[in-house]
């Protein structure tokens, strides 16, 4: 019985969404509202399809394959390594690093120019918010 | 009367001690220290010094950031102007007190707009004889990558004691 309880607690637990700032829900609600815009049928944002986003590899900007763990890593607890200068990149997510995902205008700079890295184009409404989903819940 | 001449001289003279102790000559370029630059450039790359390029330079460069080295590193505008101002009030040409900043502005043409540091006639002579798999390696990976091996770059000082390549050591002029 303790165990299945503690396991239940487990499943909770992980089920449990990571709890954004004001001006964060209110950015991921205005990307919502964008995206349904374009997808009427949208019910909500998706954590698998985000995680296809973050690591499908593309032909980014510069022409060469990359994804977004080419310079985060796949771990997003850990820190990451900017491939083009050597730079160490803080943990991206937001458990390991409180910063990340608390500035709606940070979240929207990044979001504009990694997706241009990455994708050689602007991310939709849809994609921004699939993949800002994966990224701050990912255990 | 007499006091008040007395008085002014002396303010005058010091207000030229002053101005005068700021421009003395310098090594190095004047440290990076604004601190919107060091968050927003200094989160991708090496918080290169305003003094390391011209203004035209740095004009060129604010005007392109949605393809800077391949990259998107677009700001908003409002803060891609006040870093403008920045770089363009501390570039190389109005502190050739600056060491570094007069040697790199000597060695750029009239005519010319180097779109990197390592593009001036200086930093090549400078770079000139070290092993390409030296700076191919992986803790340096481009000569971009400044505090790779100049160990005291971030405090504008580039002085050639101060290096030390990975896996290579002290450098010493051959």
């Amino acid at each position: 019985m303790v165990k299945a309880v503690f396991a239940l607690l487990m499943v909770v637990s992980f089920m449990q969404a990571y709890e954004l700032n004001a001006q964060m829900k209110d950015f991921m609600d205005s990307l919502l509202t964008e995206a349904k815009k374009q997808n009427p049928n949208l019910k909500a944002f998706d954590y698998a399809r985000g995680e296809k986003i973050f690591t499908a590899e593309q032909m980014g900007k510069k022409g060469n394959k990359i994804s977004c763990v080419t310079c985060h890593t796949a771990d997003l607890a850990k820190k990451g390594l900017n491939e083009n200068t050597n730079k160490v990149i803080e943990p991206l997510s937001p458990s390991a690093n409180p910063k990340r995902f608390s500035d709606a205008k940070e979240v929207k700079k990044w979001l504009r120019r990694n997706f241009k890295d990455v994708y050689n184009r602007e991310g939709s409404a849809q994609e921004q918010g699939d993949v800002v989903t994966y990224i701050i819940n990912k255990k | 009367m007499k006091k008040l001449v007395i008085a002014s001289l002396l303010i005058a003279g010091s207000l030229l001690a002053e101005s005068g102790s700021s421009f003395e000559n310098r090594k190095g370029v004047a440290p990076a220290t604004d601190s919107l630059y060091l968050k927003e450039c200094g989160s991708c790359h090496f918080a290169y010094q305003p003094g390391l390029l011209p203004s035209r330079s740095w004009v060129k460069t604010m005007e392109k950031l949605n393809d800077h080295f391949g990259t998107d590193a677009s700001l908003e505008p409002e803060e891609n102007k006040k870093i403008l101002k920045y770089l363009v009030d501390n570039s190389a040409e109005k502190f050739t007190n600056y060491k570094r900043s007069k040697k790199i502005n000597d060695s750029i043409g009239k005519n010319e707009t180097p779109a990197a540091i390592t593009k001036t006639g200086y930093f090549i002579k400078e770079h000139k004889g070290i092993k390409p798999k030296l700076i191919e390696q992986k803790e340096v990976k481009s000569l971009s990558n400044c505090m790779a091996c100049h160990t005291k770059a971030d405090k504008g000082s580039y002085s050639e004691r101060e290096i030390n390549i990975p896996n290579y050591g002290k450098w010493e002029d051959e």
